[in-house]
């Protein structure tokens, strides 16, 4: 008690800080919903939820057996968020299926899913829709290398240290790239992740000693268990960003968000959670086109459709979104293409001078289009880790030349020229010598005929 | 003899009764294509015709600079279509000129009804140049029948029935009249009328493809005279002015461009134009040898010149600078040809060969008149008779390896019965040479007298003719040949050697002496019994025509009618509510996956991008559907999003008993897939265990995976209520046909067509197989 009191009043001291720092609102809404088994549990995760409610969060925090709570009334999302914090709930709300959920997701919801050793198949299914596999119910994550060290060697081998995998940058803060970053404590379930799937990221994972298996009453001997997952492919915590650039977090674990493991000074899941739930909440890495536009490079302006080999200009504007404002996103891994079946064309935009450059940052492409008619699809699919998608598709037709615009008095049809203006001039200088010398005699025989 | 009725002379008053009879004729011919209109509506017809409509629309609201410019993306996308410069813009442009006078003039016409009435209107003019070209190759007689024959012939209707808005509908007129103008400027030898031939010529080149029929036929003529050593100035002089002209003029048409330099199709107009230079060459250079060497002379330079010649034309076909000859021109010599090489020319009912009953359906008993008509021409074999025949037997050998080349065929086949049949009424209905009794008597015979009537007249026109012709030849034209006047002369005699022979066989044995009484029986009454029988063949005819016409061609195939068991007609009219559904539920910008027959009609009714259509110019991109329609679900799936298609579209028989949906055409969509794609389609694999081609559960794997089957199939057995069976192939139905990857979008009323969407990337990134299974 004394130790959580302590943590109470660090953390305390600490949000003052916090709220300082990270003021920041979600681009897409913040009605959130918190499930949890029971509303007193809301207690436990207090320090998490309360930084939600200081980033401008709405919370609607209920009982996971209220079954008033719906995602959507008549097919309209009524919350922009949810977390799911009661993993052993076997009915959550008002019976709130898999597809409610998933129908949530397409329709743009984020979602945040907790899960922990004793998991409810309604979660299981939920998970395994994200391309998630838990483990079996029962097991947990066991690590007898990196675990939190209490000072008296009692410490839980099933309190895992993670180190946050390095790749996932656009989600975690910097402080996680350093070499020597603070681990993130987990205590929960293991699941596997589809490594080959785009969409997930798997922002923690197992290290070399990690391990799952059944959660013995004993955990801590390294006896031999069923080991069914072990190291890297120990997937602890996982993000899905789906088509729709809706945003989803799996965790092995419902410490992670407590209190407990919050104010832990070791552990760095205060910061690990808050910028997961940015990433999740729309807060953080958010990528939007703000305009793009193309026009013919000699005029400025956009017809109707281009011809074939014209010379034009494609400008697009990409502003992300983080700290509760849009800036200029800088990449230099931009790429234009004009697509009829194949790309005809693939090329890298440079940057150029924005508009506005306070928010976004514009990048430029001076482009010849191919000698080729067709309709084309002018293309830029930016799809990075992380980030949100951008698709920008336009389709444009690319003509051939008018019949006036075709090249006229080619050089090399000279000959040709010469060949038909000779023989129109031969043609008449005949006609003349035909009416000057012939015309007496046709006339002399004329009338010889006609006697 | 002269006698005036009305104040007008005899000569006035066959000149009256002509215009009088074309008029009839041209109404006639106007309203028995109207039949499409009574029974249905003012609707454009079938396919082709939709193509042509929307693009003369587009030439009425755009005007003609855009439309000569206009690139279509919403055909063959994503490939697009350079509509003006492929196709013919003759229709367009006539429709558009006749909407823009009406217009002038304050009538408002829509242009949809110039459009559905333009063939009917141009029929009638058929009919007038029919009569022409009659009167050229005979006489106005020759011509009048000709004429009527041609106003009602269905193989001319299958055509040219209102709503029939094709290509067809005016390029028989140009043909015709350009064939009448040839034959009149050979006849005369102007350089007038050859260039009027050249100019009806580009008309007809801007107007059909068809066009490559009179530039083959025109050289042929000339060098079948040349062959049979009837070189003349005339024949120089038209054929140097229409050869220059008309090719000059063709090449103005952006489709046509340079083909008629490089083409193998145009090759013998040119070969020709060169030989009748040197022929013509040749017979300045006989004034200067003797005559008997020189016909030998000149015989072998033109038999070896065309030898040397043909074998360049080989030698450079095959070396490559002359473009070969195009598939379609290859399966007009042998008819299995395009059956093994070119799929998507055979898949076309219209290029089958033409099956025996279909000639007589198509022409009733024209016939077998045209055999008649062949041996009174050869009977006078003329410069123009040469031509008839030649036409004839041309025309007549393409008619049976083409269906629809009957079309060509039908001009010739009238104009050679007319010649025919006037052949037998000129000798039937002279009643000149009956035995002159007393006047009263002859007025006596009252039943008789109308006819006698006819044959005077019938005489009469014919010496008109001649007189008109004599003096026609004899004004103006100082280089006249002989040959005009021999052809005259050769008509005179005619003229005079028909009647001669009607008059010789009752006149001239009169040993054994009758009573006159007798003896006019004897001559009035076979003739009486030869005229009744056919007045009864004619009368059978135009009754054939027009049940033919109401009966067989006057349905749109837009709009379908069936009969009810109590003679009730039901109207069917599933196309235009599914093409009107994709026009006003989907975004503007869709793109409609069907297979090419339904192209147009996408693009016109439903004003829809489409993947392909009728045009028919890009096999890999017909293979393409051709294979996404035989793939499996997740194949096609890849393909029609890689297509950006947003809809399939599907026509389905088996509800109403349709034989013409896409099931039946499957086979066709297989072959030409796998004529591009061997590697991935296999039409053995669409056969079952049997052999058969199966539809139900016993079908093969292949063909029940199958896009096309599982579009068709689809939630069809439930609404039969399990056991129905497939009313076209008579079948039962398939039980399980499950789709995961296309949503059934719309159905239309009889099920005849159905229309799928491509269903989204799965938000979450599943397959759609699996996401159907949560």
């Amino acid at each position: 008690m004394r130790f959580l009191a302590t943590v109470a009043v660090a953390s305390l001291a600490l949000s003052g800080a916090w709220l300082g720092v990270v003021e920041a609102k979600s681009v897409s809404g913040d009605r959130v919903l918190v499930l949890v088994p029971k509303v007193e549990a809301a207690k436990l995760y207090s320090q998490f939820l309360d930084s939600l409610t200081s980033r401008g969060f709405d919370l609607s925090v209920r009982a996971a057996t209220n079954t008033s709570v719906a995602l959507q009334v008549d097919g309209v999302r009524i919350y922009d968020h949810a977390v799911v914090l009661s993993p052993e709930s076997k009915k959550l709300g008002a019976n709130l299926s898999v597809r409610d959920f998933a129908s949530f997701v397409d329709d743009g919801g984020n979602l945040i899913v907790a899960a922990s050793s004793e998991l409810s198949e309604l979660g299981r299914k939920l998970a395994a829709r994200f391309g998630v596999e838990y483990e079996k119910r029962g097991t947990a994550v066991i690590d007898h290398v990196a675990h939190l060290r209490a000072v008296n060697d009692t410490s839980d081998h099933t309190l895992v240290a993670a180190i946050p995998s390095k790749a996932a940058s656009p989600v975690l803060s910097e402080q996680f790239a350093l070499a020597q970053s603070s681990p993130v404590y987990f205590k929960g379930i293991a699941h596997k992740y589809e490594l080959n799937n785009p969409m997930l990221i798997p922002v923690l994972t197992g290290s070399r000693t990690t391990y799952s298996a059944a959660a013995a009453s004993d955990a801590n001997e390294s006896a031999s268990p069923s080991i069914s997952l072990s190291g890297k492919p120990v997937g602890l915590v996982s993000l899905f960003q789906a088509r729709n650039n809706a945003r989803v977090a799996f965790s092995g674990s419902t410490a992670l968000f407590s209190d407990a493991l919050l104010s832990h000074a070791a552990g760095a899941n205060k910061q690990f959670t808050t910028d997961i739930s940015q990433w999740v909440l729309q807060e953080k890495a958010v990528l939007r086109e703000t305009a793009h536009r193309h026009y013919l490079a000699s005029t400025g302006q956009r017809p109707e459709h281009y011809r074939i080999s014209n010379e034009i200009v494609y400008e697009i504007d990409l502003s992300v979104y983080h700290d509760a404002a849009w800036h200029p996103y800088n990449a230099k891994d931009v790429q234009f293409e004009a697509i009829m079946l194949d790309p005809y064309i693939r090329t890298t935009l440079n940057s150029s001078e924005s508009a506005d450059p306070k928010t976004t940052a514009t990048y430029h492409g001076d482009i010849k289009l191919p000698d080729r008619y067709g309709t084309f699809t002018f293309r830029v699919n930016y799809k990075r880790p992380g980030f949100s998608n951008v698709d920008v598709k336009d389709t444009v037709g690319i003509w051939p030349l008018r019949h006036d615009e075709y090249p006229r008095f080619l050089s090399a049809a000279y000959p040709y020229y010469t060949g038909s203006l000779v023989m129109a001039v031969g043609f008449l200088a005949l006609c003349a010598v035909w009416m000057w010398s012939a015309e007496p005699k046709t006339k002399r025989a004329a009338k010889h005929k006609s006697n | 003899m002269v006698k005036k009725v009305l104040g007008l002379t005899v000569a006035d008053q066959a000149s009256l009764l002509r215009i009088a009879i074309l008029g009839l004729i041209s109404l006639v011919a106007i309203g028995s294509r109207l039949y499409s209109v009574i029974r249905f509506e003012s609707v454009i017809h079938e396919f082709d015709p939709w193509f042509n409509y929307r693009t003369t629309r587009y030439l009425v609201n755009n005007g003609f600079d855009k439309f000569w410019n206009w690139f279509d993306e919403t055909a063959w996308y994503p490939l697009g279509r350079v509509v003006g410069g492929t196709l013919y813009p003759g229709i367009m442009v006539t429709s558009a000129t006749i909407y823009n006078a009406l217009h002038l003039l304050n009538i408002p016409v829509d242009i949809r009804n110039v459009c559905v009435f333009l063939a009917p209107a141009f029929s009638a003019l058929t009919a007038i140049a029919t009569y022409h070209l009659g009167k050229e190759v005979k006489n106005a007689t020759a011509g009048l029948l000709a004429a009527a024959f041609m106003g009602v012939a269905p193989g001319y209707i299958s055509r040219s029935v209102a709503g029939s808005y094709d290509n067809e509908g005016i390029a028989i007129f140009l043909l015709v009249f350009t064939f009448f103008l040839w034959l009149r400027s050979v006849r005369l030898g102007s350089a007038l009328y050859g260039a009027l031939t050249a100019l009806s010529y580009f008309y007809m080149v801007s107007a059909w493809g068809g066009y490559v029929f009179i530039i083959n036929l025109v050289p042929l003529h000339v060098f079948a005279l040349l062959a049979m050593g009837r070189f003349s100035n005339r024949l120089y002089v038209a054929y140097s002015t229409f050869y220059v002209i008309g090719t000059l003029a063709s090449m103005q048409i952006p489709f046509v461009g340079f083909q008629p330099t490089f083409t193998s199709e145009h090759m013998a107009a040119l070969g020709v134009f060169g030989l009748i230079q040197l022929v013509a060459f040749a017979s300045f250079a006989r004034t200067l040898v003797p005559e008997n060497h020189f016909r030998v002379l000149l015989r072998g330079a033109v038999v070896s010149l065309f030898v040397v010649g043909l074998s360049g034309l080989v030698l450079l076909t095959m070396s490559g600078v002359i473009a070969p000859w195009t598939g379609r021109f290859y399966s007009l010599w042998d008819t299995g040809y395009a059956k093994i090489h070119i799929p998507i020319i055979a898949s076309v009912s219209e290029h089958q060969p033409t099956a025996w009953p279909n000639f007589f359906f198509d022409l009733n008993m024209l016939i077998w008149l045209l055999p008649a008509g062949i041996y009174f021409s050869f009977r006078e074999l003329s410069d123009n008779h040469v031509f008839l025949i030649l036409y004839s037997i041309f025309a007549a050998y393409f008619a049976s390896v083409m269906v629809r080349l009957i079309l060509t065929l039908t001009p010739i086949v009238c104009v050679l019965a007319g010649v025919a049949m006037s052949h037998v009424f000129e000798t039937y209905l002279n009643f000149r040479d009956v035995p002159p009794s007393s006047p009263v008597k002859a007025s006596a015979v009252s039943s008789a007298a109308p006819a006698a009537d006819k044959a005077q007249r019938a005489a009469d026109t014919v010496s008109d003719d001649v007189a008109v012709e004599d003096t026609d030849s004899a004004s103006g034209h100082k280089k006249r040949g002989k040959g005009a006047k021999k052809s005259a002369a050769k008509a005179a005699e005619a003229a005079t050697d028909t009647s001669a022979d009607g008059a010789a066989t009752p006149s001239t044995p009169a040993p054994n002496e009758l009573s006159p009484g007798l003896k006019r029986f004897y001559t009035i009454f076979p003739k009486f019994v030869v005229m009744s029988c056919f007045m009864f063949l004619l009368c059978m005819f135009q009754w054939h025509c027009s049940w033919i016409t109401s009966t067989a061609y006057s349905s749109p195939s837009v709009v379908l009618s069936s009969r009810g068991p109590d003679g009730s007609t039901f109207i069917i009219d599933d196309f235009r509510e599914a093409y009107y559904w994709l026009r006003k539920n989907t975004k503007p910008d869709a793109k409609v996956l069907s297979w090419w027959d339904y192209g147009y009609q996408l693009a016109g009714m439903a004003d829809r991008t489409t993947l392909v259509d009728n045009n028919t110019w890009n096999n890999t991109h017909i293979a393409t559907v051709g294979k996404i329609m035989a793939s499996d679900e997740d194949t096609a799936y890849e393909l029609a999003r890689r297509h950006d298609v947003d809809y399939v579209l599907v026509v389905f028989g088996a509800m109403l008993g349709y034989s013409g949906d896409d099931i039946n055409k499957f086979l066709w969509m297989v072959r030409i897939a796998q004529g591009v794609y061997p590697d991935d389609i296999k039409e053995e694999a669409f056969y079952n265990q049997q052999g058969r081609y199966a539809i139900s559960d016993d079908a093969s794997p292949a063909m029940r995976n199958s896009l096309m089957h599982k579009l068709s199939y689809y939630r069809f057995a439930e609404v039969m209520g399990g056991r129905g069976t497939d009313k076209v192939r008579g079948q039962k139905l398939p039980t399980s046909v499950t789709l995961d990857n296309f949503e059934e979008a719309y159905t239309t009323e009889n099920w005849m067509v159905r229309i799928y969407k491509v269903k989204d990337l799965d938000n979450l990134g599943r397959s759609h197989h699996a996401a159907s299974k949560f």
